[in-house]
């Protein structure tokens, strides 16, 4: 019986999902970030792009669990491609979500330097006045100079009384800091979805649910791609599958590059408590062991504060579970900078999985071996910030396989956006309600969120047809109670606006129903 | 356009708190009181909670919850209360201002000359005791659980693993496994239930469900839907003893794992909260720090008793009416203080010492054979023997000036529970 109701709710999504077309100029696989920033900028020169995604929605695998920040690349080695379009990327930004209606915020970070931040064995034998007095007065400026090293501008040193002043709940160690002012924050998944939504308004199509399964190729060049939906053909194709992105080269016959699944988790913490820092702040530790890049205390621009994340190494690619280990560590190795910090208010853990190669650094570019084959692959982090580098770099290697050089006149520059009931003045809401009364019905009580919003998402240009799809654009059950109130409200709106019987209704797709029937019907099976 | 209304009070929150406290209003005097409820029917919690144990205080029998919701919905229906249904309170300011907003009307500007407050309480989830590994769908709330099995007629899954043995969670195995679900288990890390003796006996062991004391929930399983969960011991300082962990078949993990009180409206108003209580600081009229606003029932504590609840409420109403009718100046107040094997008390302030005052508390640990006392200054007001005292069951006493000997000022009342003779 579940085997059926399973099946049922696939075939839900087919219907929910675009025909699939029958050709296109260019085939983007993977829609996260990456994949949506390039289908986007494709855009502006041809409408004929196709976006496959397997899950229900975009922005459903690392793009909607990381820590939503832009980096500047001070955290990247110099020389590395990921370096090189972090600082370049990090700079597009403004430009990169102009007319997407997301906000993005500059607000910078600090990278404060405590009596932890040195760890190296030999700094024993120096007196430890010493250290200290060098960590105060000369590190800063040092951090400085590596920053520039790298194009990384405007970075200042920072003392510790203005730090404390800054930030008052900084654990009196600090020694000293740095400011930099390029960093910046956004809502991952929010930007995702956005970049999805303006591609599609300018022609391109976003299939959901629509699994690759194979590249054809003949004669060392791309045809086609083939998904569980049918067959697309094609002279290219970008491989922008995340962790699966060396499957996908490998289905293609342009494999030459593994990605091992490395997964992060970070606690969440109530906006109530988000003034216990004013800015992102990350604690300078060298050398650092294994490959985060230190995370710290994030504000999200949500209001929620972000503690983390970890950095381990998992055979399982969809590996997103947290451990206990993770979640003491978590605690043990950030509230040390906050020592009031409190932790009570965590309202939620999650875990993304990050797309490493063996080589650490981003593969971008066409494939030696399989022409019209581009991977975008080895997305770990800093993929976020580099997301318009990645997508220009991209866009001129297609260009340079046939896509057109000349901006279309027919582009609309503006993805709008949609009103926030929590965002609005009481006049707007007013205004709001008497053109629709849905305006006035809040069903998330602890974000606010209306009907209309809800009913909004599940109507978007890229549609809601989960509860978690609706709660990444509408932060509905989001908030400290997570969905205990209003998610039998939310499954109902869905149930009544897609059409079908609420027993149909899922988290997150396929396999995640939130119910397993209806009352007395498992009484009825027992007879 | 929108509207401002002046209302003499305005309940926000129309459980059995806010209808006993708007009923409680309008029998003292007070001809235009106002009922907020963002819900589309009165009630609050009760209308899902379907089983009997309601009302033994104050209706002497067992109904159940729509029963005892009901009778006071009966009494707002002909009382001349304004109800506004579906209506959300978005803010609250110290002066007293409301914005409130529904589909009828759009924004309401409400000026009443007192608030109470009645907001009732939210669940705790999973995230807030850190519950490791995937977060599948199937991970469930007991009051989600109920509303969905009661009110909207689903089932969330057909084979539950429960924490925690509040009482909801215990209401909800035998709930489940009268729909034909079968509960695995009711995992509690304390050593003894969270709840009320009487609900493991009628909805435990009356159904062979299997209650394992001092156990934990420690990793739940599945990436879409709950596939499983492990469970362990844990030590005296709650910590799970992982060589005792085993995984246990299931899709659905049912929470009950605590209430909290739903205070986001009082925060942003400015009202002290007692970090014990998670609720006001209220007095003996039940009016918070901030004048004029009044709180009662479970936005307060959490009480375990609807009576309790509605006892609350009652005297909020009559101290809402009395402040407008009368206004009110508190003088410094007495300091209510948690004594000998004694948690928290509600109220934790008196401002006038005029009249008998009902103190509610809890105790840290379950101790037999005990007097309860209320003592001012040294001087002992008021005593009782109760033969057990538990955390999960609150307990009440009852005091009041006549007792004091001359009469004189107190500064300090101290409620305490020693081992009787
Ligand atoms: C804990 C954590 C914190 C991070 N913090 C930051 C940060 O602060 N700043 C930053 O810049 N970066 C950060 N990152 C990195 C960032 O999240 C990623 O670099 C970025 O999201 C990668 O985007 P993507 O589009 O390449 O991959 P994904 O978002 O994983 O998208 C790939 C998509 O391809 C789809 N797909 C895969 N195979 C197929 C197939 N066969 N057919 C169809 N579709 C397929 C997948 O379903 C998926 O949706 C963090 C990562 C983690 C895990
Ligand atoms: C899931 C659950 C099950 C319970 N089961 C039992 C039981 O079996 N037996 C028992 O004795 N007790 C039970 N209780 C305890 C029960 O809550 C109390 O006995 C009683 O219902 C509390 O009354 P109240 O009026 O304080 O709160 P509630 O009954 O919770 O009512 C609060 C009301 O305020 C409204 N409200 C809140 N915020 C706003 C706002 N901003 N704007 C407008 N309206 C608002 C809510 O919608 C709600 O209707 C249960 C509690 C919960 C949470």
């Amino acid at each position: 019986m579940q085997q059926m109701e399973q099946q049922s709710i696939k075939r839900k999504h087919d219907e929910f999902s675009l025909p699939l077309p029958a050709s296109a100029e260019v085939v983007v696989i993977g829609g996260g970030v990456v994949g949506c920033a390039i289908a986007r900028e494709l855009t502006r020169f041809t409408p004929d792009v196709v976006v496959l995604e397997k899950e229900n929605d975009v922005a459903d695998a690392a793009s909607k669990a990381n820590n939503a920040m832009v980096h500047s690349g001070m955290g990247e080695k110099k020389g590395t491609l990921k370096a090189h379009l972090n600082v370049r990327g990090n700079r597009m930004y403004d430009r990169f979500v102009e007319g997407l209606n997301v906000e993005f915020k500059r607000d910078g970070m600090f990278i404060v330097i405590t009596p932890r931040s040195l760890s190296f064995p030999w700094l024993r034998w120096i007196p430890a006045w010493l250290v200290r007095q060098w960590m105060r007065v000369c590190l800063p400026w040092v951090l400085v100079a590596y920053g520039r090293g790298k194009g990384i501008k405007g970075l200042k040193r920072v003392r510790r009384k203005k730090l404390l002043r800054l930030e008052p709940n900084l654990t009196p160690e600090v020694i000293s800091g740095i400011y930099d002012p390029n960093y910046g924050r956004i809502s991952p998944y929010k930007l995702t979805i956005a970049l999805a939504e303006h591609a599609v308004i300018n022609g391109a199509r976003v299939c959901l649910n629509t699994e690759v399964m194979g590249v054809r190729v003949e004669d060392g060049e791309v045809r086609g791609v083939i998904t569980d939906r049918g067959e697309i053909a094609t002279k290219r194709v970008v491989n922008a599958a995340g962790c699966f992105a060396d499957e996908v080269a490998r289905m293609a016959g342009a494999d030459g590059f593994r990605i091992h699944a490395r997964k992060g988790a970070t606690l969440l913490f109530d906006k109530e408590i988000s003034t216990v820092v004013n800015h992102t702040i990350s604690e300078l530790r060298v050398p650092l062991a294994g490959h985060s890049k230190g995370g710290g205390l994030m504000p999200t621009i949500d209001g929620p504060l972000q503690l983390g994340p970890t950095a381990i190494e998992v055979e399982d690619k969809y590996d997103t579970s947290v451990s206990r280990e993770e979640i003491d560590w978590i605690l043990d190795r950030f509230l040390y900078l906050i020592p009031t910090f409190p932790k009570s208010s965590v309202i939620c853990a999650f875990t993304g999985v990050r797309a490493p190669t063996e080589q650490e650094d981003f593969v971008i570019g066409v494939s030696d071996k399989v022409k019209g084959f581009v991977n975008a692959a080895g997305t770990q982090s800093p993929a976020l910030a580099s997301a318009p580098a990645i997508a220009e770099m991209v866009l001129g290697v297609l260009q340079g396989l046939g896509v057109s050089r000349t901006l279309r006149e027919d582009f609309d520059p503006v993805r709008p956006g949609k009103p926030v009931f929590s965002k609005l003045s009481d006049a707007e809401r007013q205004k709001l309600v008497e053109e629709d009364p849905r305006w006035g019905h809040v069903i998330c009580r602890c974000e606010y969120v209306t009907e209309a919003e809800i009913v909004n998402a599940i109507h978007g240009i890229i549609p809601a047809t989960t509860v978690d799809a609706v709660k990444r654009r509408t932060r509905a059950g989001m908030g400290r109670c997570q969905g205990g109130f209003c998610g039998p409200r939310v499954s109902a709106i869905l149930a009544r606006e897609l059409g079908i019987p609420v027993t149909q209704v899922t988290k997150d797709g396929e396999g995640s129903p939130l119910f397993c029937c209806e009352s007395k019907d498992l009484l009825k099976e027992v007879v | 356009m929108r509207q401002t209304r002046q209302p003499e009070v305005a309940v926000i929150g129309a459980g059995p708190a806010g209808l006993a406290a708007a009923l409680a209003a309008a029998q003292a005097g007070l001809g235009d009181v106002m009922l907020i409820e963002r819900d589309l029917e009165l009630g609050g919690i009760l209308p899902q909670c379907i089983h009997d144990g309601f009302g033994s205080i104050v209706f002497k029998e067992a109904l159940t919850g729509p029963e005892y919701a009901q009778y006071f919905i009966d009494m707002v229906g002909r009382s001349n209360i304004d109800v506004l249904l579906d209506t959300m309170v978005l803010d609250l300011t110290a002066e007293r201002k409301i914005t409130a907003i529904n589909s009828r009307d759009g924004v309401l500007e409400i000026e009443p000359k007192a608030v109470i407050l009645a907001m009732g309480c939210r669940e705790r989830t999973r995230h807030q005791i850190l519950i490791p590994g995937f977060r599948p769908a199937g991970v469930i709330t007991a009051g989600a659980a109920q509303r969905y099995m009661n009110i909207e007629g689903l089932i969330p899954g057909r084979s539950v693993v429960i924490l925690g043995s509040g009482d909801i969670g215990m209401i909800m195995a035998r709930r489940f496994t009268l729909e034909g679900a079968q509960v695995e288990g009711v995992y509690e890390a304390m050593d003894h239930p969270g709840g009320l003796t009487r609900n493991v006996v009628q909805c435990l062991q009356d159904y062979e469900i299997p209650l394992h004391l001092s156990h934990t929930v420690t990793f739940i399983h599945g990436r879409k839907r709950v596939e499983a969960v492990s469970v362990a011991e844990v030590d005296a300082d709650f910590e799970p003893k992982m060589e005792t962990e085993r995984r246990i078949p299931c899709d659905t993990l049912m929470l009950s794992v605590g209430l909290i009180p739903e205070n986001e409206l009082s925060r942003k108003a400015g009202i002290e909260i007692d970090p014990a209580t998670s609720g006001p600081v209220v007095d003996e009229r039940m009016e918070t720090s901030v004048p004029g606003i009044f709180a009662c029932g479970n936005v307060v504590n959490v009480y375990d008793l609807v009576d309790y609840v509605t006892q609350s409420a009652e005297v909020a109403g009559a101290g809402a009416a009395e402040y407008v009718l009368q206004g009110r100046k508190r003088e410094a107040p007495i300091r209510v203080v948690p004594g000998r094997n004694v948690k928290y008390v509600v109220p934790q302030i008196i401002s006038d010492f005029d009249r008998d005052i009902s103190f509610y508390f809890r105790v840290e640990h379950p101790e037999k054979a005990v007097v309860t006392r209320v003592s001012a200054d040294g001087e002992v007001l008021s005593q009782k023997k109760a033969k057990m005292v538990r955390p999960p069951e609150m307990v009440k006493a009852k005091a009041g000036p006549d007792a004091l000997k001359d009469g004189h000022k107190v500064s300090e009342i101290i409620v305490d529970v020693n081992a009787g003779e």
